[in-house]
């Protein structure tokens, strides 16, 4: 089906028009960087409906066969990030059209965005390694340059550590790629898969996992691989920010790493309690560090640190629930992670200033976001009936139920503290006595409010993910982590069909 | 359909039936003094939505047989406490205390949540009808220990019994009256006890050490809190310490593990709700009227306030257990549930610890009456201030006095009918063969202090006894002072109190939040100084990190 090169085409196309059009006509640039993120979310959203009738779709680039020919497959687990990718993009987009007024060659911006939204959708949809690496630098690179699109100092200085660390990461995937290659003439993964299940695995497949796990625990943000991420969240634009915490760091890291991992090299014991230990390390960190920062989006970038670490830890504990669990907190975190950024960007917007400790009160001046903040704070602190609270709940049970007690309490701990910092943020910046220098500040124009408003009502109810009629979408995507062979089975039969 | 769902999560039995009653009259009460109290708020409407969706929240969390549901139900409370703290007036407290609050409160839920979590690990069910296992032996190790611990830690929390206290007084000070009364003084502490006993009697099988740890947590709660009673010069922070004093005999109650004690602990949970959102009813209309809290600043009002007056004294005795009130009665069933424990104990720790706390409890209440008499003292009786001159009687509305005088009456009926009905129709369907050790015939011991009181003032008028007052000028060094300008207040005498010997440094420490978690727990986050010191921005660093995690990565994947 051609429809999944849609979700490249689209985007890198809309990229070129805007940048064409964008520069002299900028009502025009601006419909069609909102027309093709609008686009792009619709068909994701039907996607969800004919990958639950097919189970699995595969497109052959110009009707060559896999392996030889490149080919683009859309499972449960590939719908459930795309949806998430799409829906929080097109949001963004939209709240940027007035955000990002205040910078020159608005342009630029968008079509970086397009860009970085074609390399996350290739990410996702691709069906081969190399193609994956591609399409992965190409959304690194639009990142690196969207850090720096603000181009102040320290932008500049988080745009460079970024990229040095960034590129770094490719080297070592691209290295991994190269060895499997080698090892197995073929880089369609199903047919890794396929060649590795026949195949002793032996050491090349230990080292190529490391390799992996370095570079692509690098764009997730994985303690210690995570450094670059505070600066580069915290010094982006804000929809920038959101972006990238919201959905970047989950297609370029977590869920490549969950592709490879569970589909392609297959997971041992060892490989997963080596996740679980990833997943611990960067909560606690991530939490620790959160709680005493003063500036806010740092604040929220650790806590990103913190969240992708339970999403990894979820992984790693390896059965269905738990895998069911991380790949809904991935979701739930994508929506409130990107709405407490663009928060974020409205407080700044008003205010002018990042720091909580000079802020105070400032839910009188500023209620929808006051407001919206608030429930993005209580969702990712996992209180009922919010949506966070699901998937946490659903990931420390899990961990109890296969027997990790210990984990679970570092868990639980970890949520402790993020409901700590949460709160106070939200007690220094919206409660408290408002600071007499933003007496006379407004609220942000209504097309700032709706995506805000609209994100938050998701984050409300994104429980009802859990009861049975849209369970499937969830359920699928962990059936094709659950099987090490339902992938390269699928794909296969998908070909020879 | 709509049955069978309802079947399939909620459980009504005698236990949580009355107590799910009683949320439902605390909710109404608290309304109906909303009414007036509340009036010219900003946000009204979010206030009683928010109150609406907390008595929502409860009954569901007291009825539902699943915990997943209950623990859903229990967090989201931990919310509304939070939203309706922050509507307190005075705002850079509110919002701290709001904050506190949620940390302890929504930070125990997530305790509550692994304790759940192990539950399932060794039950592999969330039914709670489908759960009973026993704390020691078995074979599970320490693991139902610390299910039963995480899950006692947030009934803890949510009741306000120590460690986890710190909340309550501080909330107790800046939130609004009626939210205070609501939610601190007598929907958390049912729902707080509510869960404790039913975990302790239904999903686990308590022993001994479990028992014991119990009876110090609450003998320990009970001395503490009324120690910090008797020193507040607030008015509704001394009662907030009294609403953490009175978990620890609910707590103790429980402890005991006999159905006379139990008992006792359940009713006296009963017993507080009434009695301490009358007080804190009372303590808000005093607020309403002389606009301060503050003790030194109050006094003589019963003039004014009679109403409030009254049943301001009917709870305050019945608090301080004081016969023929309520309070009393729920505290002598749990005195003798320690008795019946000391009676029954198998090793000389438990007979020793037993003997111990039933002394400690007894000196507690004493404390608790002490504190109340400088309450009434430095509020009602005592002098006026300069600043309320007028004398004249000026009573709050109807709908702030009603529900005061509505639990006052509660205070009394329970008390002197406590056979015929609390007991009759909430406690004993609840909990299962209470024996009593004694006999307390309330009607007669009733008639009896009536008559004495009654033989008591005949004699005193017979006699012509008239109290004899002098009212002279004062003078230092010669220059007459005006005696309205040193009146005595309730609160100087227990100044003394104190200055103590040890109980100085004691007070002191308590006071800089050396006894608070929240204080202490803030300590553990400098922590973080390492972790910031290791973040220093330099690009090779971050390098040395990555390189030095992929080292570690090959050292365990690629061997």
């Amino acid at each position: 089906m051609s429809g999944l090169l849609n979700f490249i085409l689209i985007p890198l196309g809309a990229a070129f028009l805007v940048a064409l059009t964008g520069n002299r006509m900028k009502k025009a640039g601006n419909f069609i960087f909102i027309l093709a993120a609008f686009l792009l979310c619709a068909l994701s959203l039907y996607l969800v409906k004919s990958v639950g009738a097919q189970k699995i779709i595969l497109f052959k680039a110009g009707g060559w066969l896999p392996p030889l020919g490149i080919s683009m497959v859309a499972d449960g687990l590939a719908v459930l990030v795309l949806v998430t990718v799409n829906i929080v993009s097109l949001t963004v987009a939209f709240y940027s059209l007035r955000y990002m007024q205040r910078y020159t060659d608005v342009w630029k911006f968008q079509s970086l965005f397009l860009l970085m939204l074609a390399g996350m959708n290739g990410v996702i949809l691709s069906g081969d390694l190399f193609n994956m690496y591609v399409f992965l630098e190409v959304a690194s690179i639009s990142a690196y340059a969207l850090v720096a699109f603000g181009v102040e100092p320290e932008g500049l200085e988080a745009s460079f550590r970024y990229l040095v660390m960034g590129s770094l990461a490719s080297i070592f995937v691209l290295l991994g790629i190269a060895l499997l290659y080698g090892y197995c003439s073929t880089l369609n993964m199903a047919d890794i898969a396929l060649v590795l299940s026949s195949n002793p695995k032996g050491l090349l497949v230990g080292f190529v996992a490391v390799l992996f796990l370095a570079g692509l625990g690098l764009k997730a943000a994985i303690v210690p691989f995570h450094a670059w991420l505070p600066d580069a969240h915290s010094s982006a634009p804000s929809p920038v920010s959101a972006m990238l915490s919201g959905v970047l760091i989950k297609t370029l890291g977590i869920y490549t790493l969950a592709r490879i991992f569970f589909n392609v090299l297959g997971v041992s014991s060892k490989t997963l309690l080596v996740l679980m230990v990833l997943g611990i390390i960067s909560m606690a960190v991530g939490a620790i560090m959160a709680i005493s920062q003063s500036d806010i989006k740092r604040m929220f970038a650790y806590s990103s640190i913190s969240q992708i670490g339970y999403i990894v830890f979820a992984l790693g504990i390896g059965t269905p629930l738990a895998i069911f669990g991380g790949l809904f907190h991935l979701f739930n975190h994508a929506m409130f992670k990107s709405l407490l950024f663009l928060n974020a960007g409205s407080i700044e917007y008003s205010t002018g200033a990042r720091n909580l400790n000079k802020m105070g009160g400032l839910s009188r001046r500023l209620p929808v976001t006051g407001f919206t903040s608030l429930v993005g704070s209580m969702g990712i602190s996992g209180i009922p009936p919010l949506g966070g609270f699901w998937s946490k709940l659903i990931i420390i049970i899990a961990a109890a139920q296969a027997g990790y007690i210990g984990f679970a309490t570092i868990a639980a701990v970890v949520s402790i503290i993020t409901l700590a910092y949460y709160l106070k943020f939200q007690s220094f910046v919206f409660f408290g006595r408002l600071n007499k220098a933003w007496d006379g500040i407004k609220e942000v124009p209504l097309s700032m409010k709706l995506p805000m408003l609209f994100l938050a009502v998701i984050c409300v109810v994104s429980g009802i993910l859990l009861l049975p009629c849209f369970r499937p979408l969830l359920e699928s995507a962990g059936g094709v982590l659950v099987s090490t062979v339902q992938y390269k089975d699928a794909v296969i039969a998908a070909i020879k069909w | 359909m709509f049955n069978s769902l309802y079947r399939h999560f909620f459980k009504l039995d005698a236990l949580s039936s009355f107590v799910a009653l009683g949320i439902i009259v605390f909710s109404a009460l608290t309304l109906v003094y909303s009414l007036r109290f509340m009036r010219g708020h900003k946000q009204l409407i979010q206030y009683y939505t928010y109150i609406l969706f907390s008595a929502l929240a409860s009954i569901l969390a007291v009825l539902s047989n699943n915990l997943i549901l209950l623990l859903a139900c229990w967090g989201f409370l931990g919310l509304t406490l939070y939203l309706l703290i922050l509507m307190g007036e005075e705002q850079p407290a509110a919002a701290a205390t709001a904050k506190k609050a949620f940390v302890i409160v929504g930070g125990s839920d997530s305790l509550m949540l692994l304790g759940i979590g192990i539950l399932y690990f060794l039950t592999g069910t969330f039914w709670m009808d489908n759960i009973k296992i026993p704390l020691a032996g078995g074979g599970a190790g320490i693991l139902p220990v610390a299910a039963y611990l995480c899950i006692a830690v947030a009934c803890f929390a949510k009741a306000g019994a120590m460690p986890f206290h710190s909340w309550i007084p501080d909330c107790a000070e800046t939130a609004p009256i009626p939210v205070v009364a609501f939610l601190p003084a007598s929907l958390d502490k049912l729902l707080g006890i509510y869960l404790l006993a039913r975990v302790s009697l239904h999903l686990f099988v308590m022993n001994q050490a479990m028992n014991t740890f119990l009876m110090v947590v609450g003998t320990f709660t009970i001395i503490a809190a009324v120690a910090m009673a008797m020193v507040q010069h607030n008015l509704k922070r001394l009662l907030g310490y009294h609403a953490v004093s009175q978990v620890g005999y609910m707590v103790l109650g429980i402890g005991t593990g006999n159905p006379i004690g139990i008992a006792g602990g359940l009713f006296h949970m009963l017993n507080n709700a009434v009695y301490k959102s009358c007080l804190f009813f009372t303590a808000g209309n005093v607020e309403y009227r002389a606009k301060t809290a503050e003790l030194d600043e109050l006094g003589g009002l019963a003039k004014s306030l009679p109403i409030t007056y009254i049943s301001c004294l009917v709870a305050s005795l019945s608090i301080s257990g004081v016969p023929p009130f309520n309070g009393f009665v729920s505290k002598w069933m749990i005195y003798q549930g320690l008795i019946s424990s000391f009676q029954s104990s198998g090793s000389k720790v438990q007979a020793l610890v037993s003997v111990f706390c039933l002394v400690v409890a007894l000196f507690g209440s004493g404390l608790t009456l002490a504190s109340f008499m400088k309450l009434l003292h430095a509020v009602f009786l005592g002098q006026r201030t300069n600043s309320q001159t007028q004398s004249s009687r000026n009573e709050v509305p109807l709908t702030m006095w009603l529900p005061c005088v509505i639990l006052a009456a509660l205070c009394v009926v329970f008390g002197i009918f406590a056979y015929q009905v609390p007991l009759k129709l909430f406690i004993f369907p609840a909990v299962e063969g209470v024996l009593f050790l004694g006999t307390w015939q309330a009607v007669v011991s009733t008639l009896l202090v009536g008559a004495g009181l009654i033989l008591g003032l005949w004699l005193f008028n017979l006699k012509g006894v008239k109290p004899v007052m002098r009212q002279d000028t004062a003078f230092i060094g010669g220059e007459p002072v005006d005696l309205t300008e040193v009146r005595v207040t309730g609160t100087g005498f227990y100044d003394s109190v104190k200055n103590f010997g040890m109980l100085k440094s004691i007070y002191r420490k308590a006071e800089t939040g050396c006894f608070d978690i929240y204080e202490q727990g803030k300590k553990l986050f400098s922590l973080s100084k390492v972790f910031q010191y290791l973040h220093n921005g330099v690009l090779p660093t971050y390098l040395v990190w990555m390189l030095l995690g992929m080292l570690g990565l090959f050292f365990v994947l690629a061997r």
